[in-house]
This record gives structure tokens, C-alpha cells and sequence, in this order.
């Protein structure tokens, strides 16, 4: 009879569990607990009701409500949540999950199959975690002659990148990570270190497959840059601002992709092309060869670019939304929070059940226009994303003389006819100062 | 904290330059290289011009050193280079380098640098554009004529003629 593991017995397992939380506490005890108190020494606590938050208060806090939402709003405003939760890395990340699990099963049903379908109980639900927890515990496989640095440090440097990308997009008003006077500028500089990171992985794998794919990569991206940057010139123009907040803000009343409609399609083509996907895809081109400048990587390293794939993805377009369909702007549809629940309490019979500290979260942090602004971005952000993985379905991958001769001829031509737009649109009034805005 | 800053930034560009020119792995030569520029695009957000940082950043950065990167990937280094090292060349060098350094250093120590007052606003990108367009234009016009030159030089050496019409993308 076979088992799995024919050593197993149940009393060593616990030993070892056992084992294991005593090293725990007794580590965590001698040098875990005495290393957070020290950091907490040094970072500034937020004062709430007067009283300095240490600690030890927190502790007495997490029994009532009417003093925890406090902290929760004190803490939603601070940089660190910006970051990490909201407009910053966690939202990206999950719009991003979401993103893959979407393409995979719109892909399918464009192409008759099911795709993911056994993990989970719905439609397979659960596959990206499957995938994840796969690619967490794969061995991780670096070539012998790899340039063993540059080659660890790579898909930390492309995850790195696309998160300071994403960083930049404002998603409500107000809620964006970095508020950059010079936004646009700074999306340039941003995306300018993607072929870098790209073409250093690709050489640094030593191996023939990725470089040839890296050099792909590396003719794609840059090449496509100034067409990229020539067609966002014309929102520039019109709107008199490099700040992404500003330019969404500007668009209160109609969206630029109505008066840039070419710098809108210039874009969008080079959004597809610097993204790597179909039919600009010959970076990684799996039919000719394997997987392009990702072949070498594998296990996490994989997964790392995988996810910096998807934020620039997701980053992409949203600033697509940002610059011409109007960001945040859009029909409030949320309906106003009865503020009485939160001022007065809600009345069941005799009991009144009432939350303190409701009120100002509401009224400040997590406002109507927050969520309305919110919910606008994300339905625009999701209809883009799906403009983008739609040509997988639908179109081969074209030729690399065709991509540049299509980059360098036709996408610069047209880049510059969308700046003559605009230009003609700001002299004659009809944008601007005296014109419609 | 502006001192550290500029402390660290300062160690970053120089050591990076040096650790670019001498090097023995080309590659990793250039990757100092866009430590350099870098740190200069850094030394231009600490005085205030983040326009002229960003375009730092995605011109030289971006673009400038990824160009010398593919064109050091693609070069076989042996083929080219013939190595004359000896001691007293490398010697020679940095005693060059030190004097140069510190004539540099007195010129500008002598050219009244310590009494320009700092505390006038940052220049907003739009009166850069304002004056480009008004007071430098013969300046804008002369470097628009050099790069279109340059662009249509580069077109035509770039251009083949042994590819056949049919060959082309249409």
C-alpha cells in the first residue's frame, strides 16, 4: 500500500506544532516584541480626543466602537494607507486579480472552451489562488552562467516600477498617493524604466530566448514612447496643466476623448503596444519563442513580474480614464448616506443603537463624492481593461517591421495631427480661457 | 535634511561616475552610468526644477542610457578594445583628474557663487515655455532646425537599399 508519507505519526506532528509555537513566543518575546516597541518610539502616533495614541490605549480601544473609528479614520488619511490600501498598491493588486481571472475566462468563452473551471465552487473562482500558492512554493531556478544580481534584483525592480506608477493615479478627488505638480512628466519618467528593467533581465538570464525577446522588448517600448507621449501632449494643451488630479477635475462637463478623439486611438495603440499584449506581443511571443524575456524566470520571480505586468496594465488604463474620459467625473449614483443614522442612532422600538465617531468619518473621509467618484473610476477603468484584453481574442500577433514601421510613420503622423487639434481647438475659443471651459 | 540628502546624492553621482569608468563589466558600467544621471536628475529636485529632473529622468535615464545599454549588449567588447593598462598611466590619471578638480573647484569658489541668494521661488514650467517661445525663440528655432537635421541624417543612413519594394511594409 502506498501513502503519501509512510513515516507519519500523529503525536510527533503535534510535538513538532507544539515545538514550533514555543519558538515562536519564546523569539518573539525576547526580540519581536522589544523590536516593535522600538519602532513604535519613533514613529509619530496620532493624537485622538486629546489623548496621545500609545499602545497600550490601543488595546482599551479595541473594545469600543465610539473610540476605535478614530483610529480607523486617523489612520485612513495617513500616507501609509494611501500607499498600501486604497488609490495605492492593495486596490491595484486586486483590480489586477480581477483582471486575470477575467481575461482568462473571457478568453475562453471567446474561443468556445470553459477555461478555469474546477477551483472553487463557481466558475472556478478560486484559480488565481491556486496559481499563487503554486508559484509561492515552486522552487525558485536561477541558470548557472546568469548574471546573479541584476537577475534577482529584476522583477522586484519591474514590480517596483509599476508601483510608482500606480501611485500617480489619482482615483477620487483627493485621493491619489502622489499629488505631482508635474504628473504627466512624471508618467514619462516612469515608463521610461520599463525597458531598462525589461532588457537588463533579458540579458542578465544569459540564455537565447530572452534575450532575443528583451531586444524586442526593448525596440517595442522605446519606439512607441514618443508616439505615447506626442498624443498625450494634445490634453496637455487644452487642459494647461501637467497635474493628473487637475486634468481629471478639468473634465467636469465632457470628457477629452470628445475633442481628442485621434490622440485617444493614438494612445490606446501604444498603451497596447508598450503593455506587451496582442497583436503587439512579440516580446514574449510564445509560438516562436517560448515566452520571450520571462522564459528564464521561474517560481515567484515569475509571479513578481506577472503582478507588475497587471499593475502596469491596470495603471495604463487608468491613466487612459484620467486623461480622456474624464476620471472621477459621472452621474452621482450613490445615494446620500442618511446622516441621522449616524448623528441620531437608529431606533428599534425602545432601544436606540448608536455609534459614536460615525459621523465625522462619514462627513470627511468616506464621503458620497469619495465613493461616486470611486465607483465612476472603476466602471470606466474596468470598461478600458477590457477594451485591452478583447484584441487577445480576436487579432494574431503582427511582424516586428510591420510594429515599427506602424510606431514610426503612422502613430507619429497621427500624434501630430491630434496636436494641431488641439492647437487649432485653443486658438479659435472653443476650449480654453473664453471658450467652453 | 536637505544636507543629507544632498550628501547622499553627491556620494551617489560621483561614486556611480567613478564606479562607470572603471568597471570592468561593461554592463554594469552603464547601470553605474544611469546612477549618475540619476543622481544629477536628484540634484535638480533639490533646487526646485522638478521639470527639468523629470525630463532628466526620462530622457537621459530613460532613454539616453538604454541606448548605450543595447548598444553594449550588442557589441563583442574584445573585438574593439585592446587593454594598455599599467600604473603609472592609472596614476597619471587621477593626478590629472585631482587637478582638474580642484582649478574647477577654485574657479567656482572664486566666481562669487557663495553670494546668490536662494530663497526665490521655484520658476513655474509655463514661464520657461513663455520665454522659449518669446525672448529665446532664435535659440528654440536653431535647436528644432539641429534635431530635424539630425533626424533626417540618421533617416538616411538608416535607409537600405538592398531591400527589394516588395519587402517593405506597405
Amino acid at each position: 500500500m502506498s501513502v503519501i508519507a509512510p513515516n507519519f505519526k500523529l503525536s510527533g506532528f503535534i510535538k513538532s506544532i507544539i515545538d514550533d509555537a514555543v519558538w515562536f513566543l519564546l523569539i518573539f518575546s525576547l526580540i519581536g516584541f522589544p523590536v516593535i516597541m522600538m519602532v513604535l518610539f519613533y514613529i509619530p502616533m496620532p493624537v485622538i480626543d486629546g489623548e496621545l495614541l500609545t499602545p497600550f490605549l490601543a488595546f482599551t480601544y479595541l473594545a469600543d466602537p465610539t473610540r476605535t473609528l478614530p483610529i480607523v479614520q486617523a489612520f485612513m488619511t495617513t500616507d501609509m494607507f494611501k500607499v498600501m490600501a486604497f488609490p495605492g498598491f492593495g486596490f491595484a493588486a486586486l483590480l489586477a486579480a480581477g483582471t486575470i481571472f477575467v481575461e482568462r475566462k473571457m478568453l475562453a468563452k471567446l474561443q468556445l472552451r470553459v477555461g478555469p473551471f474546477y477551483c472553487g465552487k463557481v466558475e472556478g473562482i478560486l484559480q488565481l489562488a491556486g496559481d499563487g500558492l503554486k508559484l509561492i512554493s515552486k522552487e525558485i531556478i536561477i541558470p548557472a552562467k546568469a548574471d546573479k544580481p541584476i537577475f534577482w534584483a529584476a522583477p522586484v525592480l519591474f514590480v517596483a516600477s509599476a508601483a510608482a506608477f500606480v501611485a500617480l493615479i489619482p482615483v477620487a478627488p483627493g485621493w491619489v498617493v502622489a499629488d505631482v505638480d508635474m504628473g504627466l512628466l512624471a508618467v514619462f519618467a516612469v515608463i521610461g524604466f520599463f525597458p531598462i528593467v525589461t532588457i537588463l533581465s533579458a540579458w542578465s538570464a544569459n540564455s537565447k530566448f530572452p534575450f532575443i525577446g528583451g531586444i524586442r522588448a526593448l525596440f517595442q517600448m522605446v519606439s512607441f514612447e514618443i508616439p505615447l507621449i506626442l498624443s498625450l501632449l494634445g490634453v496637455v494643451m487644452v487642459t494647461g496643466t501637467l497635474n493628473l488630479s487637475e486634468i481629471a477635475a478639468s473634465q467636469s462637463s465632457f470628457p477629452w476623448i470628445v475633442f481628442l478623439p485621434v490622440g485617444a486611438i493614438v494612445f490606446f495603440i501604444t498603451m497596447l503596444a508598450e503593455l506587451e499584449r496582442i497583436p503587439f506581443d512579440l516580446p514574449e511571443a510564445e509560438s516562436e519563442i517560448v515566452a520571450g524575456w520571462l522564459t528564464e524566470l521561474s517560481g515567484m520571480m515569475y509571479g513578481l513580474v506577472q503582478l507588475g505586468t497587471y499593475l502596469k496594465l491596470y495603471a495604463f488604463a487608468a491613466l487612459f480614464v484620467v486623461l480622456f474620459l474624464g476620471g472621477w467625473n459621472g452621474p452621482m449614483i450613490v445615494p446620500p448616506f442618511p446622516m441621522e443614522l449616524a448623528t441620531e442612532g437608529i431606533e428599534l422600538g425602545p432601544v436606540t443603537a448608536k455609534i459614536g465617531g460615525l459621523e465625522p468619518i462619514l462627513s470627511q473621509v468616506i464621503t458620497q463624492e469619495m465613493i461616486n467618484g470611486t465607483l465612476m473610476f472603476v466602471l470606466k477603468t474596468v470598461g478600458v481593461i477590457f477594451f485591452i484584453l478583447l484584441p487577445r481574442g480576436v487579432f494574431p500577433r503582427i511582424r516586428i517591421d510591420m510594429l515599427l514601421s506602424l510606431g514610426w510613420t503612422k502613430l507619429i503622423g497621427l500624434a501630430f495631427v491630434n496636436i494641431f487639434i488641439a492647437l487649432a481647438l485653443v486658438y479659435a475659443g472653443v476650449l480654453g480661457p473664453g471658450g467652453l471651459q | 535634511m536637505a544636507d543629507a540628502v544632498f550628501l547622499a546624492l553627491t556620494v551617489i553621482t560621483i561614486g556611480s561616475a567613478i564606479a562607470a569608468l572603471e568597471m570592468r563589466s561593461l554592463i554594469y558600467g552603464s547601470i553605474a552610468l544611469m546612477g549618475t544621471l540619476g543622481g544629477i536628475a536628484g540634484f535638480f529636485f533639490i533646487l526646485d526644477a522638478p521639470f527639468v529632473a523629470l525630463f532628466q529622468l526620462a530622457v537621459y535615464v530613460g532613454s539616453i542610457a538604454v541606448l548605450i545599454l543595447f548598444t553594449v549588449m550588442l557589441v563583442k567588447r574584445e573585438l574593439i578594445f585592446k587593454k594598455i593598462e599599467d600604473r603609472k598611466r592609472k596614476f597619471a590619471g587621477i593626478g590629472l583628474m585631482l587637478i582638474i578638480m580642484v582649478s574647477l573647484g577654485a574657479v567656482f569658489l572664486d566666481s562669487g557663487i557663495k553670494t546668490i541668494t536662494t530663497d526665490e521661488p521655484a520658476v513655474d514650467f509655463r514661464d520657461i515655455g513663455t520665454d522659449f517661445v518669446t525672448y529665446y525663440w532664435p535659440a528654440l528655432i536653431l535647436m528644432g532646425l539641429i534635431l530635424a537635421g539630425s533626424v533626417t541624417g540618421a533617416l538616411v543612413l538608416a535607409r537600405r537599399e538592398d531591400v527589394e519594394n516588395d519587402q517593405r511594409v506597405s
